[in-house]
């Protein structure tokens, strides 16, 4: 469950990566999740196969931040309070955790798909 | 009255199957065509042996030297087996298997006590695909936590349960855990309370998978396969694997003997063992315990019949027992192990006529003819198996990884040729003086103790 992203096409060329970057980390910051003391991994709907996949794939410890930072969230929106400036996610900490996972998980699948849907044809050239 | 002609063919029909039956009993060490030994050699330092069978099909293993005898910890030897043919940096466990099948072939990995078998059973041609394959399963298999996680434990964890539920593999596994103690003795599969997860972790299957594909541990066996040909794949695709890498040690194995019983709910089974002979490789064969193997006895090998054997004629009388008596061989050491499965009280009965069996062949009281029948079915049972493409690998494999020496049937057979009666009064008697390993598992209430027997354990 990756979402599309033009991020490849974008890193390729480094002045549009400059001129972007700027844009992107205000855009992340004004989102609200960081200050939840979130990431954006964090966010990626998981009432599906294949994300829950990724979570089990976590290590524990990783899962248990996770579940922590979700949980100190929901106690942030309850309180209708933003965390404290020190305890907030900065910008080097929003890492994707979560996502390599899932494109693994993906690339599993769709080769599963591609293998099944294989066309056989028999090699032309007689092996010598 | 028969015409004079159809006399004559009847005759002349006699004459030519006469000839047959001298064409059928070409010596057994000359086979029709093709090689029946197997030639050894080295490339790149990896050991391999080869037997160039006519046929349109090859078979190919690598044997590794990590059986459950020689795993440092309980479990790992199953998970090398379950994380064999899994995803690999190249390869996903999908891939390698929808390539298989395109081929044709067929994997699969086992384990024995002593060894671990990687096979393959393919068409000729593809040699160079599956020594690629097994190079790659053994050198860049991905060992990955979610793997071992979401593949391997929940199948060795089946395994555990097939395993327990089964009376005599428990019986026999037991009967090597007092028979060996360590070693030979540690269970094919560990029982589900032995605390697996605290030693099948991701470290330790990788230490161990390194010390099992290194080298000195491993033999690449084939059947089918040109010796030339072999060498060549095996010298390209098994060059950049690492030198390094010591020969995982084996201590000569102690016979100990002793008892065990275990309560269990579902039939009954009970083994009764005594120390026996080494592999033809090793160096304690006795080629007289197969014979005695085969006197004692209990399966038939021939339709609505109890069969030759002592143990089968007794058994005869018993509805839903089973007997079986083999000699299991290991590289250094190895049991007469006799089988008895099915309702507790025929066990009970049986167990006596096992004893009282060993101790009238020790006593002298030993038929001509049954001897002959017996060392017939010995030599029988042991060039089949060797034939036996699946069991020949591992044992060449075995032979080759621990003395340079492939397994070669032709000797065995006439090893048991020359068998001779004193010997194998003299074998039963020094069984009976030695320690016994006895196991009972199942309605303790009516398995007989082994002193009940007449048994020293």
């Amino acid at each position: 469950m990756s979402q599309p992203s033009l991020a490849k096409f974008v890193i390729k060329r480094p002045w549009l990566h400059n001129w972007l970057k700027p844009l992107s980390q205000w855009y992340a910051d004004s989102a609200g999740y960081r200050k939840l003391g979130l990431r954006a991994d964090d966010l990626i709907p998981e009432e599906n196969e294949t994300v829950l996949l990724a979570m089990k794939r976590l290590s524990p410890k990783e899962q248990y931040d996770r579940v922590f930072r979700m949980r100190r969230a929901f106690q942030c929106s309850i309180q209708h309070q933003l965390l404290p400036e020190a305890e907030q996610t900065k910008p080097e900490e929003d890492v994707p955790y979560l996502t390599p996972l899932i494109k693994q998980i993906e690339a599993e699948m769709a080769e599963r798909e591609d293998l099944d849907n294989i066309v056989i044809t028999k090699p032309k050239v007689a092996k010598s | 009255m028969l015409s004079r002609q159809s006399l004559g063919r009847g005759a002349q029909r006699v004459i030519k199957r006469q000839c047959c039956v001298q064409l059928g009993r070409r010596g057994l060490a000359t086979p029709a065509s093709g090689s029946f030994q197997y030639q050894t050699g080295e490339a790149n330092g990896v050991k391999f042996a080869s037997r160039d069978l006519p046929g349109p099909t090859a078979t190919l293993a690598l044997v590794s030297k990590t059986g459950t005898r020689f795993e440092p910890a309980p479990g790992l030897t199953e998970a090398l087996e379950k994380f064999a043919f899994t995803a690999t940096e190249r390869r996903s466990t999908l891939r390698i298997v929808r390539e298989s099948e395109l081929l044709g072939g067929e994997i699969s990995a086992n384990h024995s006590r002593e060894n671990l078998v990687l096979g393959a059973k393919f068409l000729r041609d593809d040699l160079p695909y599956y020594v690629e394959l097994l190079a790659e399963v053994a050198y860049r298999t991905k060992y990955e936590n979610y793997i071992l996680n979401e593949e391997v434990i929940p199948t060795i964890q089946k395994a555990h349960k097939k395993f327990l539920a089964n009376v005599s593999e428990l019986a026999i596994n037991s009967a090597h855990g007092v028979a060996f103690h360590r070693g030979l003795g540690v269970p094919l599969y560990p029982a589900s309370s032995t605390p697996t997860s605290k030693y099948i972790t991701l470290e330790n299957v990788q230490n161990f998978a390194n010390s099992a594909f290194s080298k000195p541990n491993f033999a690449i066996v084939a059947n089918g396969a040109d010796q030339s040909e072999l060498s060549k794949w095996v010298g390209e695709f098994f060059s950049d694997i690492p030198a390094s890498g010591k020969a995982i040690e084996s201590q000569q194995q102690k016979y100990y003997g002793g008892e065990e019983r275990i309560a269990h709910g579902s039939g009954s089974a009970m083994v009764i063992a005594f120390s026996g002979s080494s592999s033809p490789t090793g160096g304690f064969y006795k080629p007289e315990i197969q014979v005695l193997a085969s006197i004692l006895g209990g399966k038939s090998s021939i339709k609505w019949s109890s069969g030759f054997s002592v143990l089968g004629k007794q058994s005869a009388s018993s509805p839903g027992l089973s007997v079986d008596t083999k000699s299991l061989i290991y590289s250094d050491a190895g049991l007469l192990a006799t089988t008895l499965q099915g309702p507790a009280e025929y066990i009970a009965k049986a167990a006596v006529d096992v004893v009282s069996t060993l101790k009238s062949i020790a006593g002298g009281d030993l038929n001509t003819e049954l001897f002959k029948k017996a060392k017939a079915h010995a030599k029988f049972q042991e060039l089949e198996f060797g034939q036996n493409v699946k069991s020949g690998l591992e044992l060449t494999g075995s032979g080759l990884i621990q003395g340079g020496k492939a397994y070669q049937i032709d000797e065995t057979a006439k090893a048991i040729d020359a068998v001779t009666e004193s010997q194998v009064k003299t074998a039963a008697k020094q069984l009976l003086e030695s320690k016994a390993s006895v196991s009972s598992v199942g309605d303790l209430h009516q398995l007989p103790f082994a002193e009940e027997l007449g048994l020293t354990v």
